[in-house]
């Protein structure tokens, strides 16, 4: 009988827990919906139908002349063409820091880290403007190539490779803090025992440590690749006229061609295409935790 | 639930409230008195409006008035819609003066009686307004600007600038590489190059182009030549094509040395050699045989704003001596008044800007599709990348 006294009051104050942390998280969920969930269904009813005389009709009709249009294939080629190259580059420029921030004892590696954070302070505007600055024409890179009597860079400014640079650069920090997460998972042990038995640095990391981070490498990949496909600024300030990446070439078509249906039709395409790449990242999150 | 898990709980809810409350931004209103002027112009023209006809408008008339930027033509055309619904809702519309702007947009705007006419509003300066600025009733006419080209007077000689399209193009092709223009769609100079492209191509007459008179055939037949004469001139520009980004990008590709010409608006070159972004002896030299396009840029009042009074002083004001001259000699630009009304020593300081002519160029259909033919036709030719 006491028992059951006791157990009562204790399974009420669960449930009232319970309550107060769905109200909690109602405010968040909520502005999620609003702002995020119904924007999308929007744009997909505003795509996949048309309105005719007999009202409402389902309709594939902008996808169509999307998938028909060369001059959009073009940028929606570009677009990723410069995601690949900017997860090619932060792979080769992001792996060596973090192992190198892994592993290092001296106190070099603080100041090594602050400056591969450092980037994640800049605006992305005021990096656009300071790349064209030092590698635009006549740039301070020019400037000090010509002071040795060297010739002049093609400078990359407006052409593909503008982007590219500016994307890379903007992207550093949060795919060194990643991997640099990732590599803490990797014992020293491991490390230490390899090193022991006369493993040399190349099968090191090939065979010890790579196969340790190789979520944390993909999951890294994906949120660059997540951020770099729909980036907009870096592109519009740094890139070519001609062909454009899906950031600026929605705005375009939506505020100069005023055709809001077709830039929307362009936004959902972009969506599908960095929901796969998120999708990537959800399907890792799942398997390590079942694998914990 | 006890007392302890009610408050608390409360508490929460209270808490939240205020706050989303609280990060609303705040408005302010034109019913407290205060006159909204919205742009779509280049930031010279915002910082000219703000830092010098503001402070005078309200040392001689009082009150407050906002100058607030809508980015561009898109976004002017926008906050009409948005002022044309007020008016049918009969609600304050927020806005008191569109800085430059068509009153033919939106398409029923006239119709609906949206905008102020100013040759029956009576206002006291009307009469001074230059003939040949007038574009509609609705509309008031107080600065004008033209596209011409500056060079680097170091690198080409007064007496060797092009003054006919058919020199000019000459010229790109024996010094490739000195020569480039922006995106038509992202700054007027270079649209205004486009459009002289066009221009030429239809037998140099700019009446050929009217607001209304776009259709899909007629954009074909006079369109496509004007993308053939451009892909002409692109492998001999800068970089085989790598258009820049606006006006003021041009401005700096000419001031860093990169280039040897470009199209500029006179209003921003003409800042721009004052404050010393471009050096004192840049040359400017303007097309003889069809002058590149220009304009009048007039204001539009809806008759719905909230202040109209005070808007219509404010419009009258923009077309006073003082601030006529203040647009000569600081902005760089055309009165809208005649020139006849202009002190004689500012008409000869800028004899080498004052045209004879401004031909103009429609917006609204054939802008569009100017913009859209030029990004699928001419911009593609950059093969190198």
């Amino acid at each position: 009988m006491t028992d059951a006294v006791a157990t009562a009051p204790v399974r009420m104050s669960i449930q009232r827990r319970g309550l107060t942390g769905l109200l909690l998280v109602l405010f968040p969920v909520g502005l999620l919906g609003w702002l995020i969930l119904y924007p999308i269904l929007n744009a997909l009813v505003t795509t996949l139908t048309l309105r005719t005389d007999q009202g409402l009709v389902l309709s594939l009709d902008s996808y169509a002349s999307f998938f028909s249009d060369p001059y959009s294939l073009n940028n929606l080629a570009l677009t990723f063409w410069t995601t690949a190259v900017c997860a090619v580059l932060l792979l080769v420029i992001c792996l060596p820091i973090a192992l190198y921030l892994r592993f290092s004892r001296g106190p070099l590696s603080a100041y090594v880290q602050a400056l591969a954070i450092f980037p994640l302070f800049v605006p992305s505007v005021i990096l656009a403007y300071a790349l064209i600055r030092t590698l635009g024409p006549n740039g301070l890179v020019d400037i000090l190539l010509n002071a040795a009597g060297l010739p002049k860079l093609p400078s990359p400014y407006l052409t593909p490779w503008g982007p590219v640079i500016g994307l890379v650069w903007d992207n550093i920090p949060l795919t060194v803090l990643m991997l640099t997460a990732g590599l803490g998972q990797v014992s020293d042990n491991a490390v230490e025992a390899a090193r022991d038995a006369g493993a040399r640095p190349r099968h090191l990391l090939l065979h010890i440590i790579l196969p340790q981070i190789i979520n944390a490498l993909l999951v890294a990949l994906a949120f660059a690749v997540l951020g770099i496909f729909s980036s907009f600024t870096l592109p519009y300030v740094l890139g070519p006229a001609s062909p454009e990446m899906m950031g600026p070439y929605m705005q375009r078509t939506f505020a100069d061609l005023m055709q809001p249906r077709m830039a929307i039709t362009q936004a959902v395409i972009t969506f599908a295409i960095c929901a796969v790449f998120g999708a990537f990242y959800v399907r890792s999150v799942i398997r390590s935790w079942e694998v914990r | 639930m006890n007392r302890r898990e009610f408050l608390s709980l409360s508490s929460m809810t209270l808490g939240t409230t205020l706050l989303g409350g609280l990060s609303l931004p705040q408005f302010a209103f034109a019913a407290d008195g205060t006159v909204f002027v919205y742009t779509g112009s280049d930031q010279n023209i915002s910082d000219f409006w703000t830092n010098l006809v503001f402070p005078r408008f309200t040392a001689a008339h009082g009150g407050t008035v906002k100058m607030v930027d809508a980015g561009d033509n898109a976004g002017l055309r926008a906050i009409a819609d948005r002022t044309l619904a007020a008016k049918a809702t009969k609600t304050d519309p927020q806005v008191e003066i569109f800085e430059a702007f068509d009153p033919r947009f939106p398409a029923d705007g006239i119709a609906q009686n949206l905008w102020v006419n100013f040759k029956e509003a009576g206002l006291a300066n009307y009469g001074k307004i230059n003939p040949a600025a007038f574009d509609s009733d609705f509309s008031l006419p107080y600065r004008g600007s033209q596209v011409l080209l500056a060079y680097d007077a170091t690198k080409l000689k007064a007496a060797d600038a092009p003054t006919t399209w058919a020199d000019l193009v000459t010229w790109i092709k024996a010094n490739p590489g000195q020569f480039i223009y922006n995106r038509p769609d992202k700054g007027g100079s270079g649209g205004n190059f486009v459009r002289r492209a066009i221009h030429e191509v239809n037998g140099r007459d700019p009446k050929a182009f009217t607001i209304s008179n776009y259709t899909a055939e007629a954009g074909e037949k006079m369109l496509l030549p004007a993308w053939d004469a451009l892909k002409d001139i692109a492998p001999h520009l800068y970089e085989k094509g790598a258009y820049t980004g606006g006006n003021s990008q041009s401005l700096q590709m000419l001031g860093q040395g990169v280039v040897t010409m470009v199209p500029v608006w006179s209003d921003q070159v003409l800042q721009a050699i004052a404050q010393g972004v471009l050096p004192e002896n840049t040359g400017l030299v303007q097309l003889k045989d069809l002058a590149f396009c220009g304009g009048f840029s007039a204001m539009t009042i809806p008759t719905n704003a909230a202040q109209l009074d005070r808007a219509m002083l404010l419009a009258n004001f923009m077309l006073s001596e003082e601030i006529q001259s203040l647009i000569i000699s600081d902005l760089g630009g055309f009165p809208g008044v005649s020139w006849d009304h202009v002190a004689p020593a500012l008409r000869e300081k800028y004899a080498a800007v004052v045209p004879n002519e401004i031909p103009v160029f429609p917006s609204g259909d054939w802008a569009t599709a100017i913009n859209d033919g030029w990004y699928r036709n001419v911009a593609p030719t950059l093969t190198r990348g």
